[in-house]
């Protein structure tokens, strides 16, 4: 047993090793002009603008022409952005930005220390109706422009993640004078200082960019200064994944994202097309176990649970190399992620020995097992929007090991919609939810008692119900601690707790693979949330 | 005088018919939305989360309860019922929750899309479903059998399996034709391809029977003895009788066609209705759902009309009923 999770971890590694090396090696001296094809299999944003709503699919295109006042490089530190340096107070309940002076809007509106907190209060007002700005802006009780290049940002309390929240393509600044246009007009073209501006966006067909020539502020890790190389970039959105890969294979697109399994595997035997693996920071992909009630509620069922569930074979088989397990409640890319495999080993036999210490002795007639006549049944709600098939038949993998031990796992295929609303009935048992974040606060979020208390569209992140007075503390002293050892040792303590608790059972990050023309150079993802900047890119045809 | 009297009565009896059509498409059109609106209110899921950003969004109380107020979620369904009711009868769609957008120009802009690729995909469904029944009549029995078997396995192929093949073979083996749509006219050729072959085999099959039918017939036989050739036996007599029944399908075929543009706008990447109303679907986006299919029932309702047109056409002995 031991042999064989080894040699998974070693396969992991590989795979790793290789795709962290990047496809795209330098090919000559860059060369400007072209346009290019991107064709997400995200769903069409119904908003450019991610300060409304504020999702995945928003950030994606948002990148490619808005900014934010910070931004993360590869090894997680805050690097300067639009904001060239920040110093926060002793008590950290102000934080003092100091802007780039040089930089303007594409519709001519200067950027200065007034756009900063005209975003911001465009973010926090109702009416804008922004759920992941609004959410990581809880602590910012005001923001005041200082001098023109000066702004300060006043907390209720100390935040540790302010940084890292402000990072996210979904505070990003905006024009001012745009952002006082109507919110369809701003929906429909939002003006940024970003590398391209926003041409047209013809809905269900395509978003089209235009190279901004006036551009000079790329973030400090970038591969070059000044505009961009490529002339246009043609946003697509194919929602098929067969689909976007044979448009891909016939030079229609040149990058697609949202690869699956099965056809990263037949990129690799094509010498026409690259990859890039850059996994989503925030949590890693996972089962979260509804420790709120039964059967749940009992820590030995919950690790029995886990040690019945096969991951790493099924990981392995269904992904083909193309994920690595994961041990951690984090995101693998987050520096602060403690991983522990061997609290997830294989091991029917103990599970089997765990489940008759909680009492689950006796077997009905189908092999499940049974205490005081109710069947040892776990509800496991699967959004068929959300877990790609790989990950489905990942679950159905867990099902038939479980069933091994006697657990019977309900898997029920829902749609977003259904699946939002059983787990706000709270008729769920295990569930699969991702969770994308920059930095380790998203642990609060997930993993925090508040958490449990549903938002009034009765959404509430902390699906395992955990409920635990000490890792409250943990997880609230860090999020007011500014010391970045001691952050981590206590974000390290938490997710101890969180791990040994059997609450949840990693399986993987989360997946964001791309596939790539292999004359498409420079493409690169932002080490914030992962998503691709065409900034750098050319053609090299 | 008693022309007179007789012409006024035939007024009247067509004035009737079309009151009574106009009373049949009303009605459709009320049921469709009613059933509309309740099976997607029924299904779980808030409406206010398609306004908010998707699912599960994790809006603040303040922008959830203006949302609320704003599109009167906080109403009993029943009156929110009327209240879309009464927006519909005043020819409003509503504004859709989730994109920003008033649903008569959403739906009037996806609408182009879907209605030519429908078309066209009908058109071929008829000019293949013409040539292998008149083929497989005239080849023997060789060709008759093939063209049994082709329209079988042509009827039961579903649209997402055969989109895929097409993509493979014609795509990416052959290099032919963009496996998406381009916007181009090559862009076309696969989706109304997917379209067309299943439809193509089912109106196959019923063009052949009734063509082997009306060969058999004694106006057949009596036109030939008229020395019509072989050639106008076919063309003139028996395929205007045999075309009967398709015309008449071709009304439902209409209608599964705009079914089978979900799957096909979906894989090929086109804009039109399918695709709009599974996204308004999966986002619980009442407005766009209850467009889409207002769209669709009168375009139903149009196409059978004309149908109906076409078979009096076609057939002098409806024209005198």
């Amino acid at each position: 047993m031991l042999a064989a999770t080894t040699g998974i971890i070693a396969v992991g590694l590989l795979v790793a090793g290789c795709t962290q090396a990047g496809p795209n090696e330098p090919v000559g001296e860059p060369r400007s002009g072209g346009t290019l094809t991107y064709a997400s299999g995200d769903a069409e944003p119904s908003c450019l603008d991610p300060h409304v709503g504020g999702n995945f699919p928003q950030a994606l295109v948002s990148a490619q022409y808005l900014e934010s006042l910070v931004s993360r490089d590869s090894g997680g530190r805050i690097i300067p952005w639009l904001a060239e340096s920040w110093t926060p107070s002793d008590d950290g309940l102000t934080w003092d930005f100091t802007l780039r002076d040089d930089v303007t809007f594409t519709d001519g509106t200067v950027f200065d220390a007034e756009a900063v907190r005209a975003n911001i209060a465009h973010l926090q007002d109702p009416t804008t109706l922004s759920s992941t700005g609004y959410l990581a802006l809880g602590k910012v009780a005001g923001v005041e422009a200082v001098s023109s290049t000066v702004v300060r940002f006043t907390l209720s309390e100390p935040d540790s993640a302010l940084l890292e929240s402000l990072s996210q393509p979904w505070l990003a600044m905006e024009s001012p004078t745009a952002l006082l246009r109507s919110q369809d007009e701003n929906c429909a073209s939002p003006v940024g200082t970003g590398p391209f501006i926003v041409e047209s966006w013809v809905k269900q067909n395509a978003v089209t960019l235009v190279r901004n020539d006036d551009y000079v502020s790329p973030p400090a890790d970038a591969g070059h200064s000044g505009p961009a190389y490529l002339d246009e970039v043609i946003w697509r959105f194919i929602p098929d994944s067969a689909s976007r890969y044979a448009a891909l294979q016939a030079g229609e697109v040149d990058v697609i994202d949202n690869a699956q399994p099965d056809t990263i595997m037949q990129a690799e035997q094509s010498d026409a097309i690259e990859q890039l693996d850059s996994p989503r920071p925030g949590a890693a992909n996972r089962i979260e176990l509804n420790s709120g009630q039964a059967p749940f509620d009992d820590v030995r069922v919950r690790e029995a649970f886990i040690r019945s569930a096969n991951v790493d074979d099924a990981v392995s088989s269904l992904f083909q190399g193309t994920a690595t397990r994961s041990y951690s409640a984090l995101s693998s890319v987050e520096a602060t992620a403690v991983s522990n495999a061997a609290l997830f080993d294989y091991d029917p036999a103990a599970a089997a020995t765990l489940l008759d210490e909680a009492g689950w002795t006796e077997s009905d007639a189908d092999g499940y097992r049974v205490k005081n006549g109710v069947r040892l049944s776990v509800e496991f709600p699967v959004s068929t929007n959300q877990s790609i098939p790989a990950e489905q038949s990942v679950f159905e993998q867990i099902q038939a090991t479980a069933k091994e031990t006697g657990f019977e796992v309900k898997l029920a295929p829902l749609d977003l919609s259904s699946w939002y609303a059983a787990l706000a009935a709270n008729d769920y048992d295990a569930v699969s939810a991702p969770y994308t974040k920059v930095g380790p606060d998203v642990l609060r979020i997930l993993y925090h008692s508040d958490s449990i208390v549903p938002a009034p569209s009765g959404y509430f992140a902390n699906l395992a119900q955990v409920s635990d007075p000490d890792i409250d503390e943990l997880l609230t002293t860090a999020a007011r601690t500014t010391d970045a050892d001691e952050r981590r040792d206590l974000y390290s303590d938490a997710q101890d707790r969180i791990l040994e608790g059997f609450y949840v059972l990693p399986l993987y990050d989360q997946q964001n693979h791309f596939l790539l023309r292999s004359d498409v150079v420079g493409l690169r993802t932002l080490p914030t949330v992962a998503v691709p900047t065409l900034y750098d890119a050319w053609l090299n045809r | 005088m008693a022309e007179s009297v007789v012409r006024r009565r035939a007024a009247l009896r067509v004035l009737g018919r079309l009151a009574g059509r106009l009373g049949g498409a009303l009605f459709v059109l009320w049921a469709v939305a009613s059933i509309t609106f309740f099976a997607v209110r029924l299904i779980p899921g808030d409406p206010a989360q398609a306004v908010l950003g998707g699912p599960g969004s994790q809006a603040s109380p303040e922008a959830l309860a203006a949302v609320t107020a704003e599109y009167g979620f906080d109403q009993p369904v029943i009156v929110q019922y009327f209240a879309q009711l009464g927006r519909l009868a005043t020819g409003d769609l509503g504004r859709s929750y989730a994109l920003n957008m008033d649903v008569g120009p959403l739906v009037l802009s996806q609408l182009g899309g879907t209605l030519v690729l429908a078309v066209l995909s009908l058109a071929l469904a008829w000019l293949l479903a013409l040539a292998l029944a008149t083929w497989s009549t005239r080849g023997g029995l060789v060709a008759a059998r093939v063209a049994t078997s082709l329209e079988i396995v042509a009827a039961a192929l579903p649209h997402f399996w055969l989109a895929t093949s097409l993509i493979v073979v014609l795509s990416i083996w052959l290099g032919l034709l963009p496996p998406i749509s381009t916007g181009g006219v090559a862009g076309l050729v696969l989706p109304v391809l997917t379209l067309a072959i299943p439809l193509a085999g089912f109106l196959g099959q019923i063009m052949r029977e009734s063509l082997l039918t009306a060969l058999e017939s004694p106006f057949v036989l009596s036109a030939r003895a008229r020395g019509e050739s072989e050639r106008g036996a076919l063309w003139i007599h028996a395929l205007r009788h045999a075309s009967l029944p398709a015309i008449s399908l071709s009304g439902w075929a209409f209608g599964s066609l705009i079914s089978g543009a979900v799957v096909v706008e979906t894989i090929f990447a086109r804009p039109g209705l399918g695709r709009t109303l599974l996204g308004a679907v999966t986002l619980r986006d009442v407005p766009v759902v209850i467009g889409v299919v207002m769209i669709v029932a009168v375009a139903y309702i149009l196409m059978t009309l004309l149908t109906d047109a076409a078979s009096r056409l076609v057939d002098p002995r409806l024209r005198l009923s």
